[in-house]
């Protein structure tokens, strides 16, 4: 109550359900839609319709502060640039290649001869030539935390899912716990940290189980196992835990990076074969799918496809009744068509059925809100500041600080959407600022 | 193709499980009274009647009373609302609107803090003050800045306590009988005779053993400590109200008063324990303090009201000119909830450890022991502790 701490709440993982079955590879889609688009930057395409390309060959760049070229994920031929929908809610223009097949690799994909004699300028070079972006849901180009001024002596690994219902971390680290271990070296490497730390939920033992008898190869590196709490993986609480520093704007304050598990993956990959980033892991799942799963498939694949390979929907599902999620259950957003392609920072889509309404009531200031929030905000005070249109209040509670995590909206007893209402107080700061 | 439904993040929501949401909070609050009740019922009924002092139908008459101030506030909000709202005039709606706006509660609890034989139209007036001014007409549930029936309670506490008192109030059929109450709450017995000494203030009703199972004079649930923690334990249990904001609230009576005490001339555990024991303390604190409108939301503003409560109710109770604090000190402070959760959601936000938040935490705790020194020093100058003279 008054030491603050962090914290979290428990909730039910629902996980087992996507776990049933292993991870299966999906890896040649008829088409593939590679999104014009990364976090909020329009990308620039650098291929014509009708033009041949082969897997890992750049078809588009990201420009700016995080610039990053854009690799094909399948051989074949380009056939057109349209409106696809993507996981941020919107329809961007994408790129589509219709699969040939074949299998045609770029000509920059060859095995690296010695990968342990790179320099650390030539292991960060490599992470832009992959196109390296985080893959836990923020896709931030990973390269740019490893050009820090700040001496960094920690890399750790969030391999801990701690938002319910994904399993794609989990099932990717159990086919392959070495390729995790080899990024998470290389990583270290690119930065001269000294420690590796792969934290995930204590829970999971299997993982450990996995990863023990690679340890001693990849020296450094330790397992951190967190609490089975959400929101665990935030990136500040993994760093608080693991270092026992805090910062305030960039982990690098605190001598720390986080990447998540699969970047680590794609990673190693690129260090020893050159391989970009062209797939990654996605679970398909909710009390929606009939057998719910995880696959690894090439980026652009749309998840229609997918949930066919599930078994589909649940017979009679009301899909008006149902949501479409693209995330998680506590930060995704609503898909209001299933017709939504898999792009970088796609992780997981649950097919949620919506519980049935309860009468809706007044919110009575329990406070409920303000107990669970990690960051120690009054929800329910930026709230009515924000209607005010205080902006001066707004900035004076840190509304700021909230990192949208969804559980002031998770525990209200009066269902309100709280966590909107927040947002809507943080970008009045952004508007007055 | 299909379409799927809109929906905002988080969609994994509490509210949304069986046994979870505001109503379910609101129905467990309701069982934790059912102790009370059935205490007061035994205290004022029962037990009359097992000592043969009333007839049958007289020993049902408290528990009559304490539904009749629930349905009472519940038939005032129905007529409320279809007075105001035309969508609200046939059934369905208007009890849907009814139940998301708990219309028992205010009546019900105003019931329990009224002594036995208030006349049932004081009862009326005080629903009327409580439900209708201190709930609707700021906006309904969840709106109020008064706890409605705390409102009810001070409205009839400082108009009409004579019309109560005539009717024979505070006691019942065998309180009356006994004469070492002199007619006499423990706290109206303080104020008059203004000594604090064990023999004077607690050997009249027993021992404290009585004061913590309830059988001394006083309103109707307002004595029956034991049934009151027994809530508390529920209440608390069941998330309903923070654990914390009754036990700091009593604590720093207990404390305060102890202090009280030692200056005046008695230092003995007693007078703390009578203290926390007598008059409407422990009613007030699990059942009042705690009501979510009308107080702060964030636990570190529940701290501090719980703080500020402890020390003005002292101050009201033993240097006031009523036997009175609880109220008071807690309609006071439902004014101040407001700008008591902006000042501590901002030291929340801020970070305990951050130089502006330590600076006003001090402050705010000089406030605090300001108010109880003042008490305790104004109290000296009231009291004697009789035993020594």
């Amino acid at each position: 109550m008054i030491v603050q701490k962090a914290k979290g709440i428990h909730i039910d993982g629902r996980k087992s359900m996507s776990k049933e079955l292993p991870l299966q590879d999906y890896l040649n889609p008829q088409f593939v839609y590679i999104h014009l688009l990364r976090q909020t930057e329009s990308l620039k395409r650098v291929v014509e319709v009708g033009e041949y390309v082969r897997i890992g060959q750049v078809v588009a760049l990201r420009e700016g502060w995080g610039p990053l070229p854009i690799h094909a994920s399948v051989s074949g031929t380009v056939t057109a640039v349209k409106k696809v929908w993507h996981s941020s809610g919107k329809m961007v223009d994408a790129i589509e290649i219709k699969n040939d097949f074949l299998g045609a690799m770029d000509d920059s994909i060859t095995p690296e001869k010695d990968p342990s004699s790179l320099t650390k300028e030539q292991l960060v070079e490599k992470m832009k030539q992959a196109g390296l972006s985080g893959l836990g849901g923020a896709g931030f180009p990973t390269f740019v935390k490893y050009q820090s001024k700040l001496p960094i002596n920690t890399v750790i690994i969030n391999a801990v899912e701690c938002e319910p219902y994904i399993t794609s971390d989990y099932m990717m680290i159990d086919r392959y716990p070495e390729k995790l271990l080899k990024g998470l070296h290389y990583m270290m490497a690119s930065v001269g940290a000294t420690r590796g730390v792969v934290a995930y939920k204590a829970y999971n033992s299997h993982i450990t189980d996995v990863l023990t008898p690679f340890l001693p190869l990849y020296p450094g590196i330790e397992i951190y196992l967190s609490k089975d709490i959400y929101p665990a993986g935030w990136e500040k609480y993994l760093i608080q835990q693991i270092t026992k520093k805090t910062y305030n704007s960039l982990p690098s304050e605190a001598g720390a990076i986080v990447n998540n598990a699969q970047t680590a993956m794609v990673f190693a990959d690129m260090v020893e074969h050159n391989v970009p980033l062209i797939a990654r892991g996605i679970t398909i799942t909710g009390e929606g799918i009939k057998q719910p799963r995880n696959f690894l498939v090439p980026i652009g694949t749309p998840v229609k496809d997918l949930i066919e390979q599930c078994g589909g929907y649940i017979d009679g599902l009301d899909s008006t009744k149902t949501n479409y999620i693209a995330g998680g259950p506590m930060t995704g957003r609503a898909i209001l068509i299933d017709d939504l392609i898999v792009n970088d920072t796609l992780g997981s889509v649950i097919i949620r059925p919506i519980p049935d309404p309860k009468l809706s009531v007044e919110c009575m200031g329990c406070g409920k809100c303000a107990d669970a929030c990690p960051v120690f905000l009054t929800p329910t005070e930026i709230w009515h500041a924000s209607e005010r249109g205080d902006i001066e209040a707004v900035k004076r509670l840190k509304a700021s600080k909230c990192m949208g995590c969804g559980l002031c909206s998770h525990v209200c007893p009066s269902h309100i959407d709280i966590t909107d209402f927040v947002d809507k107080a943080k970008a009045l700061i952004r508007k007055g600022a | 193709m299909a379409r799927f439904s809109a929906g905002k993040a988080p969609f994994i929501r509490i509210a949304d499980e069986k046994n979870q949401g505001t109503q379910v909070i609101m129905r467990d609050f309701i069982i934790g009274l059912l102790p009370i009740i059935l205490f007061a019922w035994y205290k004022n009924g029962i037990k009359v009647y097992l000592e043969g002092n009333v007839s049958f139908l007289e020993m049902l008459y408290p528990l009559v009373f304490i539904l009749l101030g629930g349905l009472i506030s519940f038939l005032m909000e129905g007529l409320f609302f279809m007075i105001t709202d035309p969508k609200l005039r046939e059934l369905k709606p208007l009890m849907n609107k009814i139940s998301t706006s708990f219309a028992l509660i205010p009546g019900l609890l105003l019931a329990m803090v009224l002594p036995l034989y208030t006349p049932i139209w004081v009862l009326i007036f005080g629903a009327f003050m409580g439900t209708i001014v201190g709930k609707m007409l700021f906006g309904g549930f969840g709106h109020n800045i008064f706890n409605p029936a705390l409102l009810g309670y001070i409205a009839v506490g400082f108009t009409l306590i004579g019309v109560i008192n005539a009717n024979g109030g505070v006691m019942n059929q065998s309180e009356v009988l006994i004469d070492a109450y002199a007619g006499a709450t423990p706290l109206s017995l303080l104020a008059n005779i203004k000594t604090i000494n064990y023999d004077q203030l607690v050997t009249p009703y027993g021992t404290l053993w009585n004061f913590f199972i309830g059988t001394i004079p006083g309103a109707l649930a307002e004595t029956g400590a034991l049934a009151i923690i027994i809530a508390y334990v529920w209440l608390s249990y069941r998330k309903v109200l923070k654990w914390f904001t009754p036990l700091i609230y009593v604590g720093t009576v207990f404390i305060v008063s102890w202090v009280l005490g030692a200056v005046v001339g008695d230092g003995g555990v007693w007078f703390p324990l009578y203290s926390i024991l007598s008059g409407g303390l422990m009613f007030g604190a699990v059942l009042m303090a705690t009501e979510p409108v009308s107080s702060p939301k964030n636990p570190l503003g529940k701290v501090f009201m719980a703080l500020l409560l402890g020390v003005l109710t002292v101050l009201f109770r033993y240097v006031g000119n009523y036997p009175e604090g609880v109220g008071t000190s807690l309609i006071l402070l439902n004014i101040f909830a407001m700008p008591l959760d902006r000042f501590s959601a901002t030291i929340r936000a801020e970070g305990y450890n951050k130089k502006s938040s330590i600076i006003k935490i001090t402050l705010f705790l000089l406030f605090v022991l300001a108010i109880a020194a003042y008490a305790i020093i104004k109290a000296n100058g009231m009291y004697t502790a009789g035993g020594i003279i």
